[in-house]
């Protein structure tokens, strides 16, 4: 007995609740003139924006083009490849340039003179000299 | 993908509805322009190749989300508002009216004795959402307003559908306490003729 006047009661409070967003609802059609001049400019804004992402073009609210970060937008997958290859070449940069690095510490450390790693006569007759040995 | 003719026509449809909503939130008439008009324009920006069919559920999913970054700005603006009021602030922009600003449309050629008795209801209606804590509110308004089924208002509001059940009950038998005692019960909200 008990749930049954549950249900109901929560029937008729279901009912006031929709009576009373019928009441909201009539009274939202009655705004201001300004308010709905507001309104228009804001859907008139929405609907150019909407229509300028449809043909590929972004524009920021304060109607200047975006054409990079939108470019970027469109073309996700282009970017993201760009991203990666250019940290690659970092890299890579980065590798040589420790290699180089290396080789030039290894020359001003090492006991023979550096003149000696540019003369092309001295690596043979340095060899001949261990084959007489 | 929505034509723009699509959105214009949604807009259109839900404009007025998101704007009252916004203001019984907000409780601020420019901020709640403000917030309805960020929320079409980042539909139209973010959405464009969303299918009309889901935007009432994103343009709502915006909405709520606009209006709770501006609660957030809005915490920190009145810390600011409070520290410095001791000042001394006048009351300006009082004086400013323009007669555009109460100027209805839309209205209807009703009894005019059932035009006082509804706008006082609404005063007295828009009054008690205001009170509403926030997220009863909000459930009132997405699961009737807006006639979302309790699933849709739940994914909405972000939390179980059994919340929603709850803050909806509470919500609307407050809205009829209080309405209740000011003489209005459900027999008197159905004479102002509206269609439920």
């Amino acid at each position: 007995m008990s749930t049954k006047n549950q249900d109901l009661e929560n029937t008729e409070l279901d009912t006031q609740a929709r009576q009373i967003a019928g009441l909201l609802d009539a009274h939202a059609k009655r705004l201001s003139l300004r308010t709905l001049k507001q309104l228009e400019n804001g859907r008139e804004r929405a609907v150019k924006a909407h229509a300028q992402q449809v043909s590929g073009v972004s524009v920021n609210h304060d109607g200047t083009l975006n054409s990079i970060s939108a470019w970027a937008e469109q073309h996700r997958i282009v970017s993201a490849g760009l991203v990666l290859a250019a940290i690659i070449a970092g890299f890579v940069i980065m590798q040589s340039l420790s290699h180089r690095e290396s080789s030039d510490a290894f020359l001003l450390s090492a006991d023979l003179p550096p003149e000696a790693f540019v003369d092309r006569s001295f690596e043979p007759s340095l060899n001949n000299g261990k084959a007489k040995l | 993908m929505a034509s723009s003719q699509e959105l214009s026509d949604f807009l259109r449809d839900v404009e007025r509805r998101a704007f009252k909503q916004t203001v019984y939130a907000v409780r601020d008439d420019h901020a709640a322009l403000d917030i309805v008009q960020d929320t079409m324009l980042k539909l139209a920006e973010k959405y464009a190749d969303k299918p009309v069919s889901e935007y009432p559920m994103l343009f709502q999913r915006i909405l709520q989300n606009t209006m709770r970054d501006y609660w957030r700005r809005q915490k920190v603006r009145n810390l600011w508002t409070t520290l410095l009021s001791s000042f001394g602030a006048g009351q300006d922009g009082e004086d400013d009216h323009d007669p555009l600003d109460t100027i209805d449309v839309e209205d209807e050629s009703d009894n005019p004795m059932v035009q006082l008795e509804r706008s006082q209801t609404m005063v007295i209606i828009e009054k008690a959402l205001e009170k509403l804590p926030a997220r009863q509110r909000e459930a009132f308004v997405l699961r009737y307003w807006e006639d979302m089924d309790v699933a849709e208002t739940a994914e909405m509001m972000g939390c179980s559908q059994g919340s929603v059940k709850t803050h909806c009950s509470r919500a609307v038998h407050t809205l009829a306490v209080i309405l209740e005692k000011h003489g209005l019960g459900s027999r008197a909200i159905s004479q102002l003729g509206v269609e439920t």
